[in-house]
Order: structure tokens, then sequence, then C-alpha cells
């Protein structure tokens, strides 16, 4: 006995509501009215997918099927929000981590992190290179030799000299500053204008 | 639009499908300039009038996020189906963008079609 040829309404709820509760589940991270009015609006699209189906039998599982998985669709909104969040933000912790989840979902976004991750990476070295120095005045610096240019601590100091003396302090805070900046700048532009985000998934128009 | 049925198909139409994912936040726009509409309208307006098929999964997440840039507003309006649905229309702001969009795209596709003229012309070789 099949209950989808015999009553397809209640065929559709019960694979409808199982789809939104995996959804709601998804999107816990969400603010709750948010979350709600995402739950509406994909029901709302379910109901008058199907209504408007001729094959009333399949639609359902069709309808389903073509908005992707709960968990896929719940990861879009997810990244659409942060990335308009983080656009809009001064903060390097939100912007890395939006560029974590950018880099998830396509190739601009990987180039995003890797950026997030040299720019804000080199600025925090050079940071706790400014607060070893007063510690190791002597092996903390700008160091050139052998052919290298080494910021930061090297093993042997005696072998190579140091470029800023007693200008590093004000010069590499200046740096790392300006380098933070920056990258922070080019996250937001990039983070901006993505147009729309590609998602890697086998599911284009 | 064309799409090539050689031996290098899947990948022009690879390529065609970056093309018309790169239009997408356009074609939403585009889609809400004469009237509000609903999600499913937004679907069956691009697919009628440009046959641009969005998957329902993408359309979504990208009207909720227009709306938090300011370009779209949204208000829920019951229907005679029983449900309320949600109906989108567009800002000041997003008719000022869209309109930017349309002009950019028309002189980009102007400039480009006079490139491709030759090739789809037929008169050289």
């Amino acid at each position: 006995m099949n209950t989808e040829t015999t009553n397809p309404a209640a065929a559709t709820d019960v694979r409808m509501d199982a789809y939104l509760n995996r959804l709601a589940t998804a999107l816990r991270h969400m603010p709750p009215a948010e979350k709600q009015d995402i739950l509406l609006e994909i029901r709302a699209h379910v109901l008058d997918s199907v209504a408007a189906s001729s094959d009333r039998k399949g639609a359902v599982d069709r309808v389903l099927r073509l908005l992707g998985t709960p968990e896929e669709l719940a990861q879009r909104y997810d990244t659409e929000r942060l990335l308009t969040r983080a656009s809009r933000s001064f903060s390097p912790w939100l912007l890395l981590r939006t560029s974590w989840r950018w880099a998830k979902a396509g190739m601009k976004g990987t180039v995003a992190f890797f950026l997030a991750l040299i720019g804000y990476g080199t600025a925090f070295g050079i940071t706790i290179a400014l607060i070893l120095k007063p510690i190791m005045p002597s092996r903390v610096g700008v160091w050139w030799g052998r052919g290298d240019l080494n910021i930061g601590m090297v093993d042997h100091p005696e072998q190579m000299h140091e470029l800023l003396g007693q200008w590093f302090v004000p010069v590499m805070a200046v740096f790392a500053f300006a380098l933070a900046a920056g990258t922070t700048q080019a996250l937001r532009w990039l983070m901006r204008r993505r147009g729309t985000i590609q998602y890697g998934s086998p599911m284009s128009f | 639009m064309y799409v090539a049925n050689n031996s290098n198909g899947e990948r022009s139409q690879n390529w065609e499908a970056q093309l018309r994912k790169g239009c997408l936040e356009m074609a939403i726009l585009a889609s809400l300039w004469p009237e509000r509409l609903y999600g499913l309208e937004v679907l069956r307006a691009l697919s009628e009038k440009s046959q641009l098929n969005i998957a329902e999964g993408t359309l979504y997440p990208i009207l909720s996020r227009l709306k938090a840039e300011g370009l779209l507003q949204s208000e829920w309006v019951e229907s005679e189906a029983g449900h309320p649905r949600k109906y989108y229309w567009l800002t000041p702001a997003g008719r000022r963008r869209t309109r930017e969009m349309a002009t950019a795209w028309k002189d980009f596709a102007a400039n480009l079609s006079a490139l491709m003229q030759p090739i789809l012309g037929g008169t050289q070789r």
C-alpha cells in the first residue's frame, strides 16, 4: 500500500516537514526571527511548487531535491550572511573566519583566505617580534647577512647585521599596522564586489 | 544562448555556466524592476524571459542577502493558497543599482557584439 498515490497531500507534509526540521537544525546559529522567516519562505516555496506541478506524485521529491540538502541550503544562507557582515567589519578575526568559510565555496574565497592568512599572519609575527624586542634586544631585529633578510629572531646575530637599530620598534610597528589595515581593506573590497558566490557544488543552474 | 556541441562541448558549457552565474544578481534585480514578486515568481520570470534556470537553493539565500544589503525590501502577504508568501521589491537604492548594472551591461554587450559580429555574421572564413 503506497500512501503517496492515495493521499499526496499527506505525503507532501511528511517529507516537507522532515526537510524543514533538518533545515531548522542546520540554521541554529541564525537569529530566531531570521530563521523563522527562512523556514516559512521555503515552506511556501515547496507548497506552491508542488501545487503548480502536473506530476504530483514525484513533485515533492523533485522540489526538495532542487533545493539541495537542508544542510547545503543552510550553509548558503550562513555564507551569504557572514559575507555581508564581514564586508562591513574591521575585525581581522571575523574577516579571517569568514574568508575560511568562503574558501570552501570556491576559488575567489580561497584567494581571499590565503590573503588573510599571509597578511594577518605576517602582521601578527611582527607584533610578536615587537613584544620580544625589549626582552631580547640583541637578538630581535631586521637582519641582513649570508644573502638573507630575516625579520625577528636569529640564532647567530654575530654573523649578520641589524638594519634598523633603535628604529626597529617604530618602523616595524607602523609596518605591521599598515599591513593589517591593508589586508582588512583588501578583504572587505573582495567581499563587497564578489557579485555572486560561486558554489563548489554541482548544483549549478 | 548558443552552446557549442562538439568535443569541447563540456568545457564551453562550463564557461557558459560561469557567465550565467556572474549575471545572476543582475538578473534577479532586473526581474523585480516591473513589479513585486515572491521567490517562485522570480524563478519563473527568469526562466520565461531569459531562459535563466536558477537552482532554487541558490535563489533564496541571494534574495536574503540582497535584502540585508538594502537593495530589496520584503513583506509577507496572505494568499488564497492558505499560506503567506514573501514578496520582494526594489528599494530606491536597489533601483539605482539595477539601473547602473543595466547601463554597464548594455555597453559591455554592445562592445562584445561588435567583436563577435565577424564570427557569427558568416561573411568571412
